[in-house]
């Protein structure tokens, strides 16, 4: 890990802290933030993320907004809970955390070659969306597929051990997805949420 | 408690696919020790780990007000599912449509879009797990368990959302700690089987990352699989669905890419109540659907 040193070069987005404040979730907590990294050393997948959620919230209180977005702490988060519950000032870390990440999907921030868990994300969603649930088939070869079709082979064949092996437990149907019944009813309400949302 | 407890059962998308063994058995072990299930009219999917990414954070809150809206039709104050994400989204949603006006206000908007009643927040959400511990109690549960596991040798692995970070219950007080909880060895005690000390009883497998990148995480499951080994356990049991097939299904990965050749069986605690209960191996514990089958367990069952 290098440490993100502010250069001269470097854009602030001065406004970016109050605005994460107003805007994610449990945001209005980080200022109690006292650099202790309890929430860092207590992180699993740390070694996976490039700053971590101590810097990560000095970024944001520094205004680094496209460090911040761009970063992979966001993407390799396995919501575990353990910076949640471990901080010592009641900070959720784990809530802004996806908070951020939420808003980096939805600004464009998400690369491809970074970011396989927006590629996951947005192929859950169109499941859950789409059918009411998730199914755990379709998911997994939209994610698969969406990072090219020969990718979307290889990696479909790489797991075919464990796909027969869930088919034989009984644990992965072939057949239709299970849905709910009232589909139009969910698109309905998921699509005024998304509206409520954009409005702000 | 000794009157029966009615709850409105939310299985989780899990519990049609992955998870079927968790569903099969718990629909089989709640009942008998008192706790009467109906499912949720129509469930959807909670959003888990990625809804927020995925759809955003507020179409995930409405996707879990629609459950509760729908729960709440049925007149029964408590919400039970056995799924340690399932039972975070629509905990933490329950606590947002109840306290945070704004965004109740927001969530009721969206259901009536659908035709959906609105919901106020007034329901009960619980893990199945604090259901039996707080209102079950290990005493029923082991009253119940006429055939004792007696020899097997358990490493319980609570996992992370199970008791994180909602361990402080919708009744008030809590059921268990975040760090050191024991009430995953207390059932496998009551059950007549012994839990062995198995130190990363919280540790994460990965969750949805070790899905998407299995890569990234396999060194956290090699951890899980080697204090298992260490501790002598026969059996990993684990409440969460997730956690159970990640610590199964990259044990091939995991000897592949470290050289070693754990073979270790991944079960539910109310796989292990059902066999205890002396029910149906197949029917009521679905042992048949573990991957890496627990031969020893098997064998203890009533035939």
């Amino acid at each position: 890990m290098t440490a993100a040193i502010p250069e001269s070069s470097r854009t602030y987005d001065l406004s970016f802290a109050r605005w994460v404040r107003e805007n994610v979730k449990g945001g209005d907590k980080m200022n109690l933030c006292m650099q202790c990294g309890v929430c860092a050393g207590s992180c699993p997948i740390g070694g996976e993320m490039d700053n971590g959620p101590r810097k990560t919230f000095m970024m944001v209180r520094a205004g680094m907004k496209d460090e911040v977005l761009s970063s992979t702490t966001l993407w390799n988060c396995t919501s575990c809970y353990r910076c949640y519950v471990r901080c010592p000032r009641g900070i959720p870390v784990t809530s802004i955390i996806q908070g951020l990440a939420a808003v980096a999907a939805k600004e464009g921030y998400a690369d491809k070659e970074k970011v396989a868990n927006y590629y996951f994300s947005r192929a859950f969603w169109w499941s859950a969306r789409t059918f009411g649930k998730t199914d755990e088939r379709l998911v997994t070869m939209k994610y698969f597929f969406s990072f090219g079709l020969a990718e979307g082979i290889k990696r479909s064949l790489a797991n075919l051990k464990i796909a027969l092996g869930m088919i034989k437990a009984g644990r992965m149907h072939v057949g239709m997805p299970h849905t709910i019944r009232n589909k139009s009813q969910l698109k309905a309400i998921v699509a005024k949420a998304a509206e409520l949302e954009q409005k702000g | 408690m000794s009157e029966k407890m009615k709850v409105t059962y939310y299985p989780g998308c899990s519990s049609e696919a992955t998870g079927r063994h968790l569903d099969e058995s718990i629909r089989a072990v709640m009942p008998e020790v008192g706790v009467e299930m109906s499912d949720i009219e129509d469930w959807n999917c909670c959003g888990a780990s990625v809804g927020h990414i995925g759809g955003g954070p507020l179409p995930t809150l409405a996707l879990n007000g629609r459950n509760l809206s729908n729960a709440r039709k049925q007149g029964n104050e408590h919400v039970m599912t056995p799924c340690a994400a399932c039972y975070l989204n629509t905990h933490g949603s329950n606590l947002t449509i109840r306290d945070d006006e704004a965004k109740r206000e927001k969530v009721n908007e969206a259901l009536k879009a659908g035709g959906a009643e609105p919901y106020d927040g007034d329901l009960k959400v619980h893990h199945a797990m604090e259901v039996l511990v707080n209102h079950v109690g290990m005493d029923k549960i082991a009253e119940r368990a006429t055939n004792k596991l007696e020899g097997l040798k358990v490493a319980g692995w609570v996992g992370c959302q199970t008791v994180r970070p909602f361990a402080e219950t919708d009744d008030g007080g809590n059921y268990d700690t975040y760090e050191d909880p024991d009430f995953l060895d207390n059932i496998t005690r009551a059950c007549g089987a012994e839990a062995v000390d198995y130190e990363p009883k919280t540790n994460c497998c990965g969750g949805s990352v070790a899905v998407m990148k299995p890569e990234k995480t396999l060194h956290l499951m090699k951890l899980l699989l080697e204090e298992a080994e260490k501790s002598g356990a026969d059996v990993i049991s684990t409440p969460c669905p997730l956690c159970q097939t990640n610590l199964e299904m990259y044990q091939d990965a995991i000897n592949q890419k470290y050289g070693t050749s754990f073979s270790i069986p991944v079960v539910f605690p109310s796989q292990l109540m059902a066999v205890a209960f002396g029910m149906d191996p197949q029917k009521d514990a679905a042992l048949q659907r573990n991957t890496i089958r627990a031969e020893k367990l098997e064998k203890m069952a009533k035939k």
